[in-house]
């Protein structure tokens, strides 16, 4: 079945509200063909989404999916992952819902390790509450809630990553189309959290960090000649404020996913008619 | 009322008081009596006092009393908390060599054993409290055969040599009160009889129904007192194929929750207070997106973090009316350890019939408290599954509309929908917290607004016309006064009833199990001379409900010092609430 899908069976027929221009449009279809390359289809994925622009993108894809509440998306991705590890899991974010509100979730769902794919659009700004400075936004950057710059320094997603023992980090540039679903797919495919920092620039309230800024300034690690695989090479890459990349920054080859760690195999859905067979045991025990 | 036996064993946290308690009434009910037990303890880890009290008879027990006959105390501050319940006649077991001087009113029974040495002979100062409770059985004349029993199921695992150690140390202290008192069992004669009770605490019986209904995934985060129930589902639940999260927090927590329901498992969290008001933000996309979803909420004295570690029942409206817009949900609440298991059972099958979040509400009283059972009470071939309207890969055709879009959320006359679990061929579908059509997509039109908030209520009638919303009732069916109460209070009425008619006063007792949707009782109310409600919070949360339901005011008893009801006191209360005039229409 999964070889004859192809990447636009995972689009609805749902017209995008996307502002025209905006970097969602080729971070999604990365998505998409990311999970089509990988043999899935709409019927064995499961799209989790949380508030903001990209929250939107459960609407605009085809498959099972859930757009949920601010900065918690994560957490159904575990759960949808927990009862049914046959089932591929792809968590949409924006920086805010990802770094801001969702933060403590993010470290946690990093640490576990869950075995799903987690692609944060990061446009370095509020989008949909029309332009308030995000957690990724520069200190010096100027908007209705920071006239003078929110004065503090970015999170660094990708330091975030790794400080709380990420298995696999990455960062792709949504206007890069095939860089950036050769990224995904490293993502879907490896065993454990796939992060990916999705540049994904917003044309209506950033006029700073635009697609000139990251085609001028983004530098491909597939030319540094980087090994993903040495921690010590990902760390100095991800503390590099000096410049900003993309490619995998790091990828543990060894990471065992979280329901494999805790003998998590079966699927859940599935119960008996009735209490089960040795259910009396459960009673006895209190004798 | 069959004779009856009050033990406690008391002192500071940390001082193994717990275990004491439980071998003790484990060793009593293995002796085929009944046990109720409750705790008084403090929200830290060592010090400050804390007791484990046992009531014990022949005759089930389901309440506590205001008495206590045995007590052994470890520390002043056990006996000084204890003084309203010593009577004359109890006996005081303490530690003479202890550095505290015991202060033991002279008219009641001081028993000084020297706990700490005789443990030491025995292998180790860490057994005083089990020297304590061979005393207790020489002192009640209980068969310290039966502790034995208690002690190879604590200390089994241990080895044989732990084992026989701790059964010298009972000895010892058996022998030494025989030795230096003539107490002549201060006249009791514990009885025993051939049954084999099993003893359990509501939170273990919430935790074995969720296993029985086919409960696979559990998210949580610790909190007390619902811990308990996350507590036992870790390392059972794993033999069944599912999994315990430990979650960062709760909002994390019911999202777990929320994602193994949407992908088809019977998922539960559970929670108290504080963390019922962090879940309440994803309360409505759980009944916004119909997911099938269990949230027990164990209530604790509150508001904000309240007293971690009383009783009290005041999460009512909380689960009545939390969260900001309107949304359907039900609200059951177990009046009983074996309820818990029974209702929880059920709440699975709401909330998959229904596709609707079901709150599961209990209380600390419950929570902790053991109480003995036959084994038949949790019979498990009677446990029935019913997991609504699944769709498979043949069925989910119907509900495609022309473009073959599954529509998950179609407007039904029952306004129940289809329900497709991932992996089901066609039956991809979008769900959200945003209002939306039947596909589960956003809309803002008036016309589907109306149409799937109607849908999503109508599920309330038809499970109102559909399921049983009763409730049980005992005492007098006749008699002109009815008390009404939910949640665990029902014991201690069962109980009251006993010390009432010994007064001449016969009471009808209401006990209600569904606080959403719930009985009308109107006609009972309506029968009744005088209608009194009764539960443990400052405002009468319940009475206001049934006030607004029959229009009748109504009496009020409510308990809001973190202590539950117990049966002799809530009887005195009954009497004198009778004799108050009736509140003005």
């Amino acid at each position: 079945m999964s070889s004859d899908v192809r990447f636009t069976d995972f689009k609805s027929d749902k017209q995008p509200t996307w502002c025209p221009g905006c970097g969602d449009f080729g971070t999604m279809n990365g998505m998409m063909k990311a999970l089509a390359e990988t043999g899935n289809d709409p019927d064995n994925t499961f799209v989790v989404a949380g508030i903001g622009c990209s929250g939107k993108i459960g609407t605009y894809m085809h498959s099972y999916a859930l757009h949920g509440v601010h900065g918690r998306a994560l957490p159904v991705g575990t759960g949808v992952k927990m009862a049914r590890p046959d089932i591929e899991v792809m968590v949409a974010g924006g920086d805010g819902d990802g770094y801001s509100i969702g933060a403590g979730h993010f470290v946690h769902a990093v640490r576990r390790n869950v075995d799903m794919t987690y692609c944060v659009m990061d446009n370095r700004i509020y989008g949909l509450t029309k332009g308030q400075a995000s957690p990724t936004s520069r200190s010096d950057f100027e908007t209705s809630t920071t006239p003078e710059g929110p004065k503090q320094p970015p999170v660094n997603p990708l330091a975030l990553a790794l400080a709380s023992g990420a298995s696999f980090i990455a960062q792709s540039f949504s206007s890069d189309a095939l860089r950036h679903q050769e990224i995904v797919q490293k993502a879907v495919e490896h065993d454990g959290f796939g992060f990916v920092n999705v540049f994904s620039p917003c044309v209506t309230f950033n006029d700073v960090d635009t697609y000139d800024y990251f085609r001028d300034n983004l530098v491909d690690l597939k030319e540094e000649d980087h090994d993903p695989t040495n921690y010590e090479a990902a760390k100095q890459v991800i503390l590099d404020s000096n410049k900003e990349y993309q490619g995998v920054m790091y990828q543990d080859e060894d990471s065992v996913p979280y329901h494999e760690q805790h003998g998590v195999t079966e699927d859940m859905s599935e119960i008996p008619d009735g209490a089960p067979d040795d259910a009396m045991d459960l009673v006895r025990e209190f004798y | 009322m069959a004779e009856d036996l009050n033990w406690a064993v008391g002192g500071e946290a940390g001082d193994g008081i717990d275990s004491t308690g439980k071998i003790f009434a484990q060793a009593l009910s293995r002796a085929g009596r009944h046990v109720f037990t409750s705790k008084d303890f403090a929200s830290r880890i060592r010090g400050g006092y804390t007791a484990y009290k046992i009531r014990t008879s022949v005759d089930r027990v389901q309440s506590v009393v205001d008495r206590l006959d045995i007590l052994v105390a470890l520390t002043q501050r056990t006996i000084d908390e204890n003084l309203d319940e010593l009577h004359e006649d109890s006996a005081i077991i303490y530690d003479g060599e202890r550095s505290w001087e015991a202060e033991i009113p002279e008219e009641m029974n001081a028993v000084d054993v020297p706990l700490k040495s005789l443990a030491e002979d025995a292998g180790g100062a860490i057994m005083r409290n089990i020297v304590a409770l061979g005393a207790a059985c020489e002192i009640t004349g209980f068969d310290v055969e039966y502790l034995d029993e208690a002690l190879e199921k604590r200390f089994g695992g241990k080895g044989s040599k732990i084992v026989e150690n701790n059964k010298e140390a009972a000895r010892a202290g058996q022998e030494y009160v025989q030795e230096h008192y003539d107490l002549d069992h201060l006249g009791y004669d514990l009885e025993t009889t051939d049954n084999d009770y099993v003893l359990l605490n509501g939170n273990e019986a919430v935790g074995m129904g969720a296993l029985a209904a086919g409960c696979r995934f559990y998210a949580g985060y610790p909190i007390t007192p619902a811990t308990s129930i996350m507590e036992y589902l870790t390392g059972r639940i794993e033999e069944y194929g599912g999994h315990v999260v430990q979650a960062e927090d709760e909002l994390s927590a019911i999202n777990m929750a929320l994602g193994g329901a949407r992908a088809g498992a019977r998922s539960m969290t559970a929670t108290s207070g504080a963390g019922i008001d962090l879940m309440t933000e994803t309360f409505g996309l759980v009944a916004t997106s119909e997911t099938p979803l269990v949230i027990a909420d164990v209530q604790r004295s509150g508001p904000s973090t309240g007293m971690p570690t009383k009783q009290e029942q005041g999460d009512l409206n909380m689960a009545l009316y939390g969260g900001h817009g309107e949304v359907p949900r039900f609200v059951v609440a177990p009046t009983s350890i074996d309820e818990c298991f029974w209702k929880t059972i059920e709440a699975f099958n709401l909330a998959e019939k229904y596709q609707t979040p079901v709150f599961l509400v209990s209380d600390l009283a419950m929570s902790v408290t053991e109480q003995t059972f036959a084994p038949e009470t949790f019979d498990m071939d009677a446990v029935e599954i019913d997991r609504g309207k699944l769709v498979d890969d043949d069925s989910v055709d119907e509900w495609l509309d022309e473009q073959g879009r599954f529509r998950a959320h179609a407007v039904t006359d029952d306004g129940v929908s289809p329900r497709a679990i991932p992996g089901t061929i066609d039956g991809a579908h979008m769900s959200t917290g945003l209002e939306h059509d039947e596909l589960g997509r956003r809309t803002e039109d008036q016309d589907e607004r109306v149409q799937q908030v109607d849908k999503r209520n109508r599920k309330v009638e038809t499970a109102k016309e559909t399921e049983s919303w009763d409730y049980r009732e005992f005492g007098d069916e006749d008699a002109d006064n009815l008390i009404i109460s939910w949640g665990s209070n029902e014991g201690a009425l069962a109980e009251a009833l006993e010390y009432l008619e010994d007064d001449g006063i016969d009471v009808r007792v209401i006990s209600v199990p569904y606080i959403f949707p719930r009985p009308d009782l109107s006609d009972e109310i309506d029968a009744a001379d005088e209608t009194i409600v009764v539960e443990c919070n400052a405002t009468g949360q319940f009475a206001d409900l049934l006030e607004h339901d029959t229009l009748t005011r109504l009496k009020r008893i409510n308990k809001y010092t973190g202590v539950r009801f117990k049966a002799d006191e809530l009887a005195e209360q009954i009497t004198e609430k009778l004799s108050e005039e009736v509140p003005a229409q």
